[in-house]
This record gives C-alpha cells, sequence and structure tokens, in this order.
C-alpha cells in the first residue's frame, strides 16, 4: 500500500498542476476583460526657465532650460479595476523631436493609483512632477511636441498586457526660448 | 557500504541507470532554461525581485519573467537593468528615453516607484545614462511570492544545509 509520504507527494504534485493550469488561464483571459475609461488632458501653459534646480549627480543641471507646465486632467479609470487588477499606474509623458534625437519622451507625472475610488482623477492646475529638460542644454530646434496620458494596469497574477496609449496626444507649443 | 549492498542486490547496471536518469534530469533543466534564454534574448529570463523599491506594484519574492528581444525600450516600461561592473539586476521603470537619430543608440534613466529620486545613484560614478546593452529584459509576467523561499535562503544560508541535509537523509532511507 502507499505509505504517508507517497500521498504526500501525489497531493502536493496534483496541487501544483492544478495551480499551474489555473495560473495559465487567469493570465491569458485578464487582457480580454473589457473596461472603457475615460480621460482628457488639457494644457495651459509652458514656461521655460534656466537652471533652477540642481541634480547632486548632472553637472550640467544649473545651467540648463527646464520647462514647467500646467495641465489639468480628467480621467475615470474605475472601469479598468476588475478582479485581477492591483493597482494602475498613470502616467503623463511628453514626448518630442530635438535636433540629432528622433524620439525623446520623459515622463513628467505619474500616480499610482490602487483602488476604484482612487481611480476618479480631478486635477486642476497641476504642474510637472518630475523635471523636463532636452538631452542638450537647450530647448533648441525642438519640435513636434505632445503630451499624452498612459496607463500601465499592473494584475495580482499574469501577463503585463498593455492599455497604455488608450488616451488622445495634445501638442505643446514649442517652449519659450529662455531670455538670454 | 549501503552503495556496495544495492549493487550487488540490483547488479551495477540498475545503478547506473539511476545514475543517467538522474543526469538527464539536470541536463534537461539545463536545456530548458538556456533555450528560454536563448528564446528571449536575455541572459536570464526569470528573476526574483529583491527589494521593495518597485512597491507596492513588485515586492520582495516576487517572481517575474523577461522577455528582453531587439526592439528599443519604450518609456513606462519596467525593465531588469545589471550595470557594468555592478553584480546585482534592478527591477525599475524607464522615466526618459532618448534615441538618437543615425546611430539608434538610446540614453535611458530608470527610477523605482517608490523612490523618491531617479536612479543616477545607483549607477556608476559620472554615469548619467544606461544604454540598451545593459538592460537583461522588460517585465512581462509577474507571479508573486513564489520566488520567497530563494530569498529566504539567501538570508538564511543554514536554511539551504538543512533543506541539502534532509534531502541527502531522506535519498539514503528511500527504498526505490
Amino acid at each position: 500500500m502507499y505509505n504517508i509520504l507517497q500521498r504526500l507527494g501525489g497531493i502536493t504534485s496534483f496541487a501544483m498542476s492544478t495551480l499551474m493550469a489555473l495560473i495559465v488561464v487567469i493570465s491569458l483571459t485578464t487582457p480580454l476583460l473589457p473596461s472603457n475609461p475615460t480621460h482628457e488632458v488639457t494644457l495651459h501653459s509652458v514656461q521655460t526657465t534656466t537652471g533652477r534646480m540642481v541634480d547632486p549627480f548632472d553637472r550640467t543641471s544649473r545651467s540648463a532650460e527646464y520647462a514647467r507646465l500646467t495641465f489639468d486632467v480628467d480621467a475615470d479609470l474605475s472601469s479598468m479595476f476588475n478582479w485581477n487588477t492591483k493597482l494602475l499606474f498613470a502616467f503623463i509623458t511628453a514626448d518630442f523631436v530635438s535636433p540629432g534625437f528622433d524620439t525623446n519622451r520623459v515622463v513628467i507625472w505619474d500616480r499610482i493609483i490602487r483602488s476604484k475610488r482612487q481611480a476618479k482623477l480631478r486635477l486642476r492646475k497641476h504642474h510637472n512632477k518630475y523635471l523636463l529638460r532636452n538631452y542638450a542644454m537647450s530647448f533648441r530646434g525642438v519640435e513636434a511636441a505632445n503630451l499624452t496620458l498612459h496607463i500601465n494596469p499592473v494584475p495580482y497574477l499574469g501577463i503585463m498586457y498593455d492599455k497604455s496609449m488608450v488616451s488622445i496626444p495634445f501638442s505643446i507649443p514649442r517652449p519659450e526660448k529662455a531670455s538670454k | 557500504m549501503e552503495l556496495l549492498s544495492n549493487a550487488k542486490k540490483y547488479g551495477v547496471r540498475s545503478l547506473l541507470l539511476q545514475g543517467l536518469t538522474f543526469l538527464s534530469v539536470l541536463t534537461s533543466a539545463f536545456m530548458i532554461w538556456k533555450g528560454l534564454s536563448l528564446f528571449t534574448n536575455s541572459e536570464s529570463p526569470v528573476v526574483v525581485v529583491l527589494s521593495g523599491s518597485m512597491k507596492p506594484a513588485y515586492d520582495r519574492g516576487d517572481i517575474l519573467f523577461l522577455h528582453n528581444g531587439y526592439s528599443p525600450i519604450a518609456v513606462g516600461e519596467v525593465v531588469v537593468y545589471k550595470i557594468n561592473d555592478k553584480p546585482i539586476p534592478i527591477v525599475h521603470r524607464v522615466m526618459k528615453v532618448h534615441t538618437e537619430n543615425e546611430t539608434g543608440k538610446q540614453y535611458l534613466l530608470t527610477k523605482g516607484d517608490n523612490n523618491n529620486a531617479d536612479d543616477r545613484g545607483l549607477y556608476n560614478p559620472g554615469q548619467m545614462w544606461i544604454q540598451r546593452d545593459e538592460i537583461i529584459g522588460r517585465v512581462k509576467g509577474f507571479v508573486p511570492y513564489a520566488g520567497m523561499g530563494t530569498i529566504w535562503m539567501n538570508d538564511y544560508p543554514q536554511l539551504k544545509m538543512v533543506l541539502l541535509g534532509t534531502l541527502c537523509v531522506l535519498s539514503l532511507f528511500s527504498n526505490d
């Protein structure tokens, strides 16, 4: 007959394979769950200043140009919360073309949304949380700037499917030249 | 002693067969790992999160499945990177991407969701950006807590000894 170790082994291996199958099923089905988020970003103004911020690891930070944006965000992301959503990572990027660089994409604001209650965003006259500067010191020759809201859902378990880009890009005016 | 008596009982051939089975299990595990590595273009396609710097998205002991591929990195992606000359891989989110026109070379800046500052303090002294080839992979799949055993074994090396010991003792006393 079977002894206790063999029984234990059998139960464990069955539990493991069931768990594996469940993990695969959950991972594959979660991205198919429907959602209809609403989102809107409005840009009020862009101001450019020179070298106010100091980054201890960046020697050029004192003399570089920084853009300060003022924007509104209206979004209702609560429908993106399903039973396998741990959190939503919402972030706004500014992207632009500069001489020598065909894509520059910088996160200027982010927020971790952990519940349906937090998922209704209504921000008024917010400024960028992170510094916006070019790879070069100045914004000279920078064109085709866009502001985009991205949502990146993080599941409790499974595939990191990307529902970002669900937003409308906005063009931001070319930052004014810093006074010379 | 037992080995000798076993050899007498079952014959040398069956002992060799046992050794062969053991070896084939080992090599097939190694082959699967290397095959995955080749498929994902990543030196380690499965990693365990070692720090809480990506809380609340990922915590210590979670297992991440990586895919590196050959395409350029996009902003907002969670990547695992390893700075040249530093042994520990780090899981953080990409916050800035600057791509050069001619070479396609990417200048990337990362930050942990739970950290206040970006990662320039973690890079080599004087290093401002990380490059595409320092990235081991982007996070594609996620299983929570499954790597907790690795964390415990890292934190308490005695545990490893105890586990190995029990395995040895069990294999001595098992009769198949």
